[in-house]
């Protein structure tokens, strides 16, 4: 990684609307990977966009987008990154191909090598049998990776995602989460995700910024975030309870059972782990489940904004 | 316990468009999940059950009296639609007390009701502003306060978290499960599967016009054992387990995840694997860091059965 | 030597363009949807009858003779001058005709791309607002300048190809200019017009009824005006008696009404200048991220 530039550095950047303060002194320093935005509403998030993408600059402080300034370079910026909104939006008229190779031109690409390009990405995201049709005629699991073509079309550097699943069936979400985590690892694509749906952000992402009331709550990668206790576990198990409980209180461990049938485990300092597997063993109760427990990104989320 | 909401062969097209077919359910109090595909037929079964729509066959009961043309029941009743359609010019007060005017409640009770409805869904602050001002999460939440206003003992929700933040979705999931502890029905219909396993496990499936699938999330899971079964383990000697587990004939795959030191098993027979892997914790020195099961999730059985 | 291409995303190896002008893929693009629509070329090329009558009458002209069994008073109906060019060029046809045609094909410029969002999809791409609105612009004024540049001209030319002299050219030295510099105006005012009403609504229906009540209205108003207060003045709120008035200043002929013709000119300049600051307001208010 080292040489790479930044794919977003932000120093201090301030931003009102009019006597509204919306960013208070943002700071970021981000590698490439796929990064996870979130906050509440109203923290910001909206606003660090528009700056990040080079349609508003900032009352003060400075910033690189993928090496470009956000106030000098916004429609190198723009020519860099894909943009797919969260809003249904197309070109009524259009067929896919045409729809996609336009928007191409309209980054900057000669004609026929967006053409070329519109129908490449159209096959990659899954519209290849229907890049004739008119986008009229699309469903909406078809439009939002219609969208998705149209962000990719010009090769981004960076890819920025807003609520990406929204108003997506089951099986749509799962076809487009599916897509974007492969797009995410693909070299040489950062992905930018905004999404209120917590899953979604687990995951596609390796790391997060947590924006509230203007400022960066949180930001880092996820695994450091979610800080891993080694000392509770969480099990589900098939069996007996008694003699597998009476043996690790005897080793001072404290057994909880919650409502979803969850097992919760809080050991001693210095204990093995595999104690508990031999103790289920010898008691004959099978250990489905065990995960150490993790905070949840709900839990991460909820303990930085700092409600509750 | 006596089903709330019984519906009986319940059949419903537009034209020639199926909207559902023989759809016989039994609802009892607690959260039930209502899930499918765009156009399986869910907000079709929410307008019949919420007296919006009539079946062409069949009919549906709440409490034992009849849907359609029941006014009677609609105090008991609570809808909240996915759509957003309100009169703008109104606050969220007056939307409410309007709301609650027509039930033929008294004026201070109305009062009451609005405003205790507003406190649940923490809009209390803003009730006196107008609709228009309101941002997305809001407006979601004042139309689950319309729902609840009345203290219906019988709710219908659909898709209630879009629109909100994690915070926010946290809360009203609490809210949820709060009423749920207070004896109510709730029906709930959400794409995001994730979201609804933090509510429930009770689901039931609507698939083509058809219920596919209904009861305990897990104990679908177990039932469909065509399907067989996923146990990841994650562990230092992932190889050593493969090893000793590969000669088994209940093992049917294997996949290893090297970057990740953990191996999937699938099986048709969990008892017997795990009764083995007991033992493998008593006989040999492998470590376990972690066993999970990734397809005993909603997002797995709603694949399998809708049928990707 | 095998190669293989593989599965998955491949990036672009391609460069972006030197000088990259987006507004001519948005022009190109609204005439192309456009003359997708039904009922466009149908009514494309109706709008052209006049522009073949006018070439009949240039015809005849030269082989009066011919047709003097037509009777005489042709003659003195088909000079071919200053005036039968501003005649051709303020055609009451030729506007209604340029109104269909931008129903069918221009109200939608601006008012599709708000309805279906796509304004978002333009902003994020590296444009500034003036390319979007000159590609926009570039679509009313090829289809007008279709129909009053591309066929005066080609009158023009006509002309001297049947007199076989350069007598017209010689007679009327800066009628050529007059051509361009009037149609030029036309295809000002119209784009200025078109987008104004497009911009105004993202309901394409509602676009194109403020086009046509707009137009029918100014004249309707400035006629209701002129006989409450006699005054000429009234006149300068229709449209069509502006370009009317100022087509005959260009071609320096008698104007029709009592005013000078420079005071419609700057009426339809003042009408141009409102419009696109109207638009570019509207335009921006756009948000491209919530």
């Amino acid at each position: 990684m080292v040489g790479e530039p930044m794919s977003i550095e932000l120093d201090r950047i301030h931003f009102s609307y009019g006597q509204v303060k919306a960013l208070n002194g943002v700071s970021l320093r981000i590698h490439g990977g796929a990064i996870g935005l979130l906050g509440p509403n109203g923290a910001g998030k909206s606003t660090l966009l528009k700056i990040m993408l080079g349609f508003l600059a900032p009352d003060q402080g400075s910033g690189k987008v993928l090496g470009y300034d956000i106030k000098s370079e916004q429609k190198l910026i723009r020519q860099a990154v894909g943009y797919m909104p969260e809003d249904e939006c197309y070109i009524p008229g259009l067929d896919a191909v045409s729809f996609t190779a336009y928007l191409g031109e309209l980054s900057g690409m000669p004609r026929q090598e967006a053409m070329k390009r519109a129908h490449e990405v159209l096959f990659y995201v899954g519209l290849g049998e229907a890049r004739y049709r008119l986008v009229d005629t699309y469903s909406s699991g078809m439009r939002q990776r219609l969208k998705l073509a149209q962000a990719l079309v010009h090769d981004p550097k960076l890819l920025f995602l807003d609520e990406p699943t929204s108003n997506l069936d089951p099986s749509g979400r799962q076809e487009i989460l599916e897509l974007i985590g492969e797009i995410a690892s693909v070299r040489g694509i950062s992905v930018l995700l905004s999404s209120h749906i917590l899953s979604d952000i687990e995951a596609i992402c390796d790391q997060v910024v947590i924006l509230n009331r203007g400022e960066v709550a949180a930001s880092g990668s996820l695994a450091d975030l979610k800080m891993v206790n080694y000392r509770l576990y969480e099990l589900k198990v098939k069996g007996e309870l008694d003699g597998f409980r009476r043996e690790l209180e005897a080793k001072a461990c404290r057994l909880e059972e919650t409502e979803d049938k969850i097992i919760k485990i809080f050991t001693p300092p210095d204990f093995d782990s595999m104690e508990i597997f031999r103790a289920a063993a010898r008691h004959k109760l099978q250990v489905r489940q065990f995960v150490p427990s993790q905070t949840s990104l709900e839990e991460l989320f909820a303990r930085v904004v700092g409600v509750d | 316990m006596t089903a709330v909401i019984e519906a009986r062969n319940l059949s419903r097209w537009y034209g020639n468009v199926l909207g559902i077919s023989e759809v016989t359910l039994d609802i009892e109090p607690g959260i039930t999940a209502l899930l499918g595909p765009n156009g399986a037929g869910k907000s079709t079964f929410m307008k019949i059950v919420t007296g919006q729509l009539k079946p062409n066959i069949g009919q549906v009961r709440i409490f034992g009296q009849k849907v359609w043309n029941n006014r009677e029941i609609f105090w008991r009743l609570g809808f909240c639609p996915e759509v957003d359609s309100f009169y703008e010019g109104l606050n969220g007060l007056e939307f409410l007390t309007g709301l609650l005017g027509l039930y033929g409640f008294s004026a201070p009770e109305i009062q009451s009701r609005a405003w205790r409805a507003l406190e649940l869904v923490e809009l209390k602050e803003v009730a006196r502003r107008p609709i228009k001002s309101y941002s997305r999460g809001m407006r979601q939440r004042i139309k689950i306060a319309q729902a609840l206003a009345h203290d219906p003992e019988v709710l219908v929700l659909d898709e209630p978290l879009s629109g909100l933040d994690p915070l926010s979705k946290r809360r009203i999931i609490k809210l949820i499960k709060e009423l749920r502890n207070a004896g109510k029905t709730i029906v709930v219909s959400s794409h995001v599967l994730p979201e609804v396993e933090a509510m429930t496990s009770e689901i039931v499936l609507i698939h083509q016009g058809k219920i596919l699938a209904r009861g305990d999330l897990h104990f679908i899971r177990e039932l469909l054992d065509q399907h067989p079964h996923m146990i990841r383990i994650k562990s230092p000697h992932y190889r050593e387990l493969a090893r000793q587990l590969a000669t088994e004939d209940y093992i049917l795959n294997i996949t290893f995840e090297p970057e990740n030191s953990a191996v999937t098993f699938e099986t048709h027979q969990r008892d017997r694997f795990f009764d083995r892997l007991n033992q493998l914790v008593l006989e040999s020195d492998c470590r376990i860091e972690e066993i999970t099961s990734p397809d005993d999730n909603l997002q797995a059985v709603f694949d399998y059965l809708v049928g990707k | 030597m095998t190669t293989i291409r593989e599965k998955g995303y491949h990036h672009w190896d391609g460069q972006f363009k030197e000088n990259f002008r987006p507004s001519w893929p948005i022009m190109r693009a609204g005439i192309k949807l456009a003359f997708q629509r039904k009922k466009f070329k149908p009514l494309f090329a109706a709008s052209f009858i006049p522009a073949f009558a006018y070439a009949a009458g240039i015809y005849i002209s030269e082989r009066l003779e011919d047709f003097k069994s037509m009777g005489s008073g042709l003659e003195k109906f088909l000079q071919i001058n200053p005036a039968f060019f501003k005649s051709y060029l303020t055609l009451d046809f030729t506007y209604f005709m340029i109104l269909l045609l931008m129903s069918v094909g221009g109200a939608g410029l601006i008012a599709d791309d708000f309805r279906h969002k796509a304004i978002q999809l333009y902003f994020a791409r590296p444009l500034e607002k003036k390319d979007y609105l000159l590609g926009k612009a570039g679509v009313v004024a090829f289809f007008v300048g279709c129909l009053t540049l591309l066929p005066a001209l080609i009158l023009f030319i006509l002309k001297l190809l049947f007199s076989g002299s350069f007598r017209l050219l010689v007679e009327y030295p800066w009628l050529i200019l007059s051509i361009i510099l009037f149609s030029a105006l036309v295809m000002l005012f119209f784009t200025a017009f078109v987008l104004l009403c497009s911009s105004l609504t993202n309901n394409r229906n509602q676009a194109i009824a403020l086009m046509f009540s707009l137009y029918f209205l100014s004249s309707i108003l400035s006629g209701v005006l002129f006989l409450i207060f006699r005054s000429p003045y009234a006149l300068l709120l229709s449209l069509k008696v502006n370009l009317d008035q100022v087509a005959a200043g260009f071609f320096l002929v008698k104007p029709s009404h009592d005013l000078p013709w420079y005071l419609s000119f700057l009426v339809l300049l003042a009408f141009a200048a409102f419009s696109y600051f109207l638009v570019r307001k509207k335009v921006r208010s756009v948000e491209v991220i919530k």
